[in-house]
């Protein structure tokens, strides 16, 4: 069941500054999706359209089947947890989480079993009586969460929640939102501009540029089935490598390397019809081969270790290509690698419209 | 040459704790100097040389026996640490005499002491050829005298509160008001409206003094409390628009759209969530509101006439022939006072920051 309808949604802030150009999205009941972008890309200006906090200036909100676009903030029944968190200084916990339940004249023992009730699920029982300045920016957040649970929202927005985190407490927090997620079944939009969140946590991820929806997918698919070479090239840790290669006589022509696609592929590439296109290959389709099965062979730059893995980084022509290698392997920057691709993952893109070949 | 490092510091502190002391010393000497000079009396203020740090509370006196019938008083002098002649040359031991220099001592010595003690202490004097005795300086006597001597003071200072009361309201909530607006919004021509608000504190008032009495005569506001406070108001708002609009700037937008979320109006947003926490800066704007107003002198000399101010009677006590700088001193004190206390009772609000968070 569908509960919020974007249609041709957009924000424009003056002349020739677009905020939002045009999207069209059907988020489903209880669903998880991610806004995915660079900054810049409009996904925030989407969620404060949402949220009403911005005007519309074309398109429809539907949200359970009501129209919302010109409605106030307080009547959309969304609630919403702000990058700075947002929560009032001059209130104590209680008060914050409090705030929105006491206007809407809650009686006073059900307000506080709910406020009681949401402390818990975020764990933060014992600091109600305290205020924000006195507490960690985790803590703070965890208020920010639990106010925005506190009023059983239809729709539950979080616009970068995570970024004002110090790294270890972010991933922690990424599996605490998505079991609060979970527990809650709440619908929700969360933005973001870093990708391995948006990975672990979304249902769906909508990868947005430039005010426009490029990708909408699952997590595998915008990974396994990128769309186009930004997204491709925005998404994975390491993202893909590009190659610019050529079609000639059934191969793939690099200067340095001739490659015999799949069956499956060649077809595709040859209902395609053109010539000119772009490789992607992700790091850990590059295989580190013995010499005689090469497909070409590349000098080490740099090697980064990372624990569970290496990303080793090598020339090719002048372009860096990044691939992952087993943890002490022991390659040496200078070393010359013998590599190949693993041919049942590969990406190809036309070069001309940077767009993903359709039919593999 | 180079300075060696140590010397530059050492130089560097003394130059910072000179500019210190002196800053201190300019806004607190006159203020005690005032104060000290507001305990004294008349034959303190012109009499000794050179005068204590702080007042003497008691008076000594002693009698003399000249001949049966006349004694004379002598006071002591702290400056040349003699006995000298007060008051009449000889007093003669009668009622009517008793109560004359029973005055003259309540004015020149500010002490009290009643006919019928003078009448005992002379009768002491006479028994034993002289006798001394200490009278309790009266400190509050200069104040009371000052309210007395100069018809309307006491009008004047409620004149002043609420001119002073009248302007903190006008201004604050206008200049709120524009402030929040000037934080908030965007807005065509937004610089140089905020810059150009500035322009009406260049003016000097003298040079508008005419136009200013008419148009308030005409609004039948001439010399009225309500009339004085609009002209204070006036520069006022361009201050606290300044103020203010810092103050908004600093409170993140984040929070009220969070109130909007919540549940609230845009009103409600305001009043819930920004106006609490701008109250320590609406609080710097009301102080400077009261003390810019409570302190004018120059714009009420012009625009009042039978209610002056309180800073308009204290400087008119100034001038003529008969200025008593005991009295004006302690006018010059019951002036400062409220302004000092006002700011006292403010400078709470100031520092008040809700839970440690800077706003």
């Amino acid at each position: 069941m569908t509960t919020l309808t974007l249609t041709n949604l957009a924000k424009r802030y003056s002349r020739s500054v677009w905020g939002v150009r045009s999207m069209s999205l059907d988020v489903k009941d209880k669903e998880f999706v991610v806004f995915l972008g660079p900054s810049g890309c409009g996904k925030t200006t989407c969620m404060r359209m949402i949220a009403g906090l911005e005007t519309v200036t074309r398109g429809r909100i539907i949200l359970k089947g009501q129209d919302i676009t010109d409605l106030p903030p307080k009547d959309r029944g969304v609630s919403m947890v702000f990058q700075n968190y947002a929560i009032w200084p001059h209130m104590n916990v209680y008060d914050n989480i409090a705030f929105a339940l006491r206007l809407k004249n809650v009686d006073r023992k059900e307000l506080n079993q709910r406020v009681k009730k949401v402390a818990q699920m975020v764990r933060i029982e014992p600091l109600l009586k305290r205020f924000p300045g006195q507490m960690s920016g985790g803590q703070q957040q965890r208020v920010a969460l639990a106010r925005a649970l506190a009023v059983e929202p239809r729709l539950f927005l979080m616009d970068e929640p995570l970024s004002n985190l110090d790294a270890k407490l972010r991933v922690s927090m990424r599996t605490e939102l998505k079991t609060i997620h979970q527990e809650s079944g709440a619908t929700s939009i969360f933005v973001t501009h870093d990708q391995s969140e948006a990975m672990s946590m979304a249902d769906r991820i909508v990868i947005m540029k430039d005010g426009e929806i490029v990708q909408t997918g699952t997590p595998e698919e915008v990974y396994f089935q990128s769309a186009n070479t930004f997204v491709a090239g925005f998404i994975g840790t390491p993202p893909a490598n590009f190659f610019p290669v050529e079609w000639k006589n059934g191969k793939l022509e690099h200067p340095r390397f001739q490659l015999s696609p799949p069956p499956a592929l060649h077809q595709a590439i040859e209902n395609h019809g053109k010539n000119r296109l772009i490789l992607g290959v992700r790091p850990e389709s590059i295989q580190v081969v013995r010499e005689e099965e090469a497909l070409f062979i590349a000098p080490v730059l740099v090697v980064e270790p990372q624990g569970s893995h290496q990303i080793v980084a090598v020339q090719v022509e002048d372009e860096v290509v990044k691939l992952i290698m087993p943890p002490a392997c022991g390659v040496q920057p200078g070393e010359l690698l013998p590599l190949t691709f693993d041919s049942t993952r590969l990406h190809l893109f036309d070069e001309e419209s940077q767009l993903r070949i359709p039919g593999y | 040459m180079t300075i060696p490092r140590p010397l530059f510091q050492a130089a560097q502190k003394t130059t910072l704790a000179l500019l210190v002391t002196t800053v201190a010393l300019t806004i607190l000497f006159p203020l005690f100097f005032l104060f000290t000079f507001s305990l004294m009396s008349d034959y303190e203020t012109y009499s000794e040389w050179p005068k204590p740090l702080w007042p003497h509370s008691q008076v000594r006196y002693r009698m003399e026996k000249i001949s049966p019938q006349t004694t004379r008083l002598l006071i002591w002098n702290h400056g040349q640490s003699q006995w000298q002649p007060f008051g009449p040359e000889h007093i003669e031991a009668n009622e009517e005499v008793a109560k004359k220099l029973s005055r003259f001592l309540t004015n020149y010595g500010n002490t009290t002491l009643s006919p019928s003690e003078i009448l005992s202490h002379v009768q002491k004097a006479q028994n034993s050829g002289f006798h001394e005795f200490t009278a309790q300086k009266s400190l509050s006597q200069n104040y009371q005298r000052f309210f007395r001597l100069y018809s309307g003071a006491a009008d004047a200072v409620l004149h002043s509160l609420s001119t002073a009361l009248l302007t903190i309201l006008i201004s604050v909530v206008i200049g709120g008001m524009a402030g929040y607006a000037f934080a908030r919004y965007v807005f065509k021509g937004k610089d140089v409206l905020k810059l150009s608000v500035l322009f009406v504190r260049m003016f000097p008032p003298v040079a508008i003094a005419i136009p200013m009495v008419v148009i308030l005569g005409r609004m039948g506001l001439y010399d009225r409390p309500a009339g004085l406070s609009l002209i204070y108001s006036v520069n006022q708002i361009a201050m606290n628009i300044w103020i203010t609009a810092s103050i908004f700037m600093g409170i993140p937008e984040s929070l009220e759209e969070a109130a909007l979320i919540f549940g609230a109006n845009k009103r409600g947003a305001f009043f819930r969530i920004t106006l609490p926490l701008a109250v320590p800066g609406l609080a710097a704007c009301a102080m400077y509101s009261f003390i810019s107003s409570w302190n004018e002198v120059i714009n009420a000399l012009i625009l009042t006439q039978f209610r002056p101010t309180f800073p308009v009677v204290v400087y008119k006590s100034l001038l003529g022939a008969n200025a008593q700088v005991h009295l004006i001193a302690a006018g010059s004190i019951a002036q400062a006072a409220p302004a000092i206390l006002f700011t006292l009772i403010i400078r709470r609000y100031l520092l008040q920051m809700w839970g440690g968070v800077k706003v």
